[in-house]
């Protein structure tokens, strides 16, 4: 391309209509901007999503189905039992995870918390001191020693500005558990450790916002002693997940019309966040293609306004020999040259407003200079001289198909 | 011996169908051009001189009749072959010179040789060419709108020949010319036509027709008298 006559006379021509070519340009630059910068944000969404869950990757969430929370013609005392996770359907999980990986059975509910007179909302878990740092990092502080203490989840530390060694009462009325008379009950306990943020993750438990006590302490609050609301199995080998899982559900669900658990991983939610985000990035690429749309029609003007300004030049190159195809080349390389001159500058300006896009959007740009972000850049800026290239064919065709002699007439 | 015409016209007519009606510019014309001829075509204006200079030169093809170059029927050629031909075997000069406008003088000479051979040229032809017609280097490299009128006709003949046609078509060749600059345009016409090329002018100077050692005279589409 470079050295032929026929790209020289393109580049001679965009240089002679610098201004307006530029203009043409800028809407390729629009769009390349837009396709590449929504691409980045939705790729750097579903990384960060797929690397906070990957963190519970190991991890099988195995909770009572719904189906079984409150059927036709169960009482309330049944439901209140077959809600959760019986122990023998847990000693029969254990059972058949083995030495394969830990199993840890949770309790959990929504509850009240009050910090002085700062009230806030958030989950409460139950489940055994042991069991906490199989899965949870407690960054500031200690584990939970004795039947009063608490760890609290470090955005919700940092939303009522509890320190270890504060003191929280929990609302225990939400829920109402049997045996508890007073509505307006408040437990109070300690909290001894403060949990490092995790995220979006995969194991059903929310620590962030919520705060961890022990299962005694639980029960005797809450009640419910022999029925989890879930159980969280952590795989010593992640290839091994599926058929734990496999095994789990052959061990429990043995009715197929009516299964007793829900069993599920980390995999299974990334593909339904995963679907999400991508109609979502989809749906934002179209809204960048329009801009391209609206580019190409520009492109397509500014060919036009190049050949019938030329089309003295087109006749002269027609009469002494230059063959059609020739010609056609000549237009479609101007085409591609506008395509390159605005796929450039939008790739640049698309590094640094993907990059302030996703900074100030997510708040991390850990993943953006990633290969799976970056490469909306390449890939816009290919889409953009496309949009170029074929904007500029009918504007070619039309040059090589003039009648020389006519062609020669015109002023 | 008997030669076969370089350029042969048998019985051509050329019909412009037009809303108004047809026009017929060329009427059964039939003529005979020889290899190294010198051939002044006149007439007044409207009597085909331009219709005839753009069959002979094969931007057209004849609704009626046989138009033959080098024994070729141009109506049996592909549009590729004909686009070929007049590369190749026809040298244009224009009476508006008609000088690619983004091309150096040097890259206009050049140019037909870039469509021959695909390639940049490496012979010097091109520049020894520009040379023979009296533009040096230092004029080579500027566009066509820098120079004069005269000197770009002088570019035009060296584009003309660079890819040593046998035929040399001009329209009108001095038209745009004063006339002391016109007479040396006609200078390396003769000079061209001694060394062997058939030249083919058009012209309403009956002084430039004076080079010719043909003259055909066109009136309302025929010929009116050939000498």
């Amino acid at each position: 391309m470079i050295g032929d006559i026929f790209f020289d006379l393109s580049v001679r021509s965009v240089r002679l209509n610098f201004l307006r070519s530029i203009l043409a340009s800028i809407g390729i630059v629009i769009g390349v901007v837009a396709i590449s910068t929504m691409g980045m944000l939705g790729t750097n969404m579903q990384l960060q999503v797929k690397d906070q869950l990957s963190s519970s990757a190991n991890t099988i969430v195995i909770t009572a189905d719904a189906i079984r929370m409150g059927p036709p013609g169960f009482s309330s005392s049944s439901a209140s039992t077959e809600a959760g996770i019986t122990k023998a359907q847990l000693s029969k999980i254990r059972s058949v995870v083995g030495a394969n990986g830990t199993v840890i059975s949770i309790y959990s509910s929504n509850t009240e918390f009050t910090s002085g007179s700062v009230p806030a909302r958030g989950m409460i878990y139950g489940m055994d001191p042991s069991d906490v740092t199989e899965f949870l990092k407690v960054g500031n502080g200690t584990n939970i020693a004795s039947i009063n203490e608490a760890l609290a989840g470090y955005t919700l530390a940092e939303s009522l500005g509890i320190k270890v060694g504060d003191k929280i009462k929990i609302s225990s009325a939400s829920s109402g558990p049997p045996g508890n008379s007073s509505s307006a009950s408040r437990a109070t306990v300690r909290i001894v450790g403060i949990i490092d943020t995790r995220g979006t993750v995969a194991d059903s438990v929310s620590s962030d916002n919520g705060i961890v006590v022990s299962r005694e302490w639980y029960t005797a609050q809450y009640g419910g002693k022999d029925s989890y609301d879930q159980v969280n199995v952590i795989v010593d080998d992640t290839d091994k997940i599926y058929t734990i899982e496999d095994a789990i559900d052959a061990r429990i669900n043995t009715d197929e019309k009516s299964p007793a658990v829900r069993i599920s991983d980390a995999s299974s939610q990334l593909d339904t966040i995963s679907s999400t985000l991508e109609t979502l990035t989809m749906f934002i690429l179209a809204i960048g293609g329009i801009s391209l749309l609206v580019a190409a029609v520009s492109i397509f003007n500014v060919m036009m306004m190049s050949v019938n300004e030329r089309v003295q030049e087109i006749g002269i190159l027609l009469s002494i020999g230059t063959e059609s195809g020739e010609v056609r080349k000549m237009f479609v390389y101007e085409a591609l040259i506008l395509g390159i001159l605005g796929a450039g500058i939008g790739g640049v300006m698309s590094l640094v407003i993907g990059y302030s896009v996703v900074s100030a959007m997510m708040g991390t740009t850990k993943f953006f200079f990633l290969p799976e972000s970056l490469i909306y850049i390449p890939e816009g800026m290919l889409i953009g001289m496309v949009v170029c290239v074929i904007s500029g064919l009918y504007p070619a065709w039309h040059a090589s198909n003039m009648d020389p002699i006519d062609a020669l007439r015109s002023e | 011996m008997t030669c076969a015409p370089l350029i042969s016209l048998v019985d051509v007519t050329k019909t412009y169908y037009l809303e108004s009606g047809d026009f017929t510019a060329l009427d059964h014309v039939s003529l005979d051009i020889m290899d190294n001829d010198f051939v002044a075509i006149m007439g007044p204006s409207g009597s085909g001189k331009s219709t005839m200079m753009n069959q002979l030169g094969i931007l057209d093809v004849p609704t009626t009749g046989t138009l033959s170059i080098d024994g070729r029927n141009v109506a049996d050629m592909g549009t590729l072959e004909r686009t070929h031909l007049r590369r190749d075997a026809i040298g244009y000069i224009f009476q508006k010179f008609y000088l690619i406008p983004l091309l150096s003088a040097y890259e206009n000479v050049e140019y037909p040789l870039i469509l021959k051979y695909k390639k940049r040229d490496t012979t010097g032809r091109a520049s020894a060419l520009l040379e023979a017609v009296g533009i040096d280097n230092e004029k080579g490299v500027h566009r066509p709108n820098q120079l004069s009128g005269g000197q770009q006709q002088r570019v035009a003949i060296a584009r003309a020949l660079v890819n040593d046609p046998k035929i040399l078509l001009c329209d009108e060749p001095t038209g745009n010319l004063d006339r002391k600059t016109g007479y040396q345009i006609m200078e390396i016409l003769c000079s061209l036509h001694k060394k062997g090329k058939t030249v083919i002018l058009v012209t309403h100077d009956p002084k430039i027709a004076e080079y010719a050692n043909r003259t055909i005279r066109l009136e309302d589409g025929r010929i009116a008298e050939s000498s």
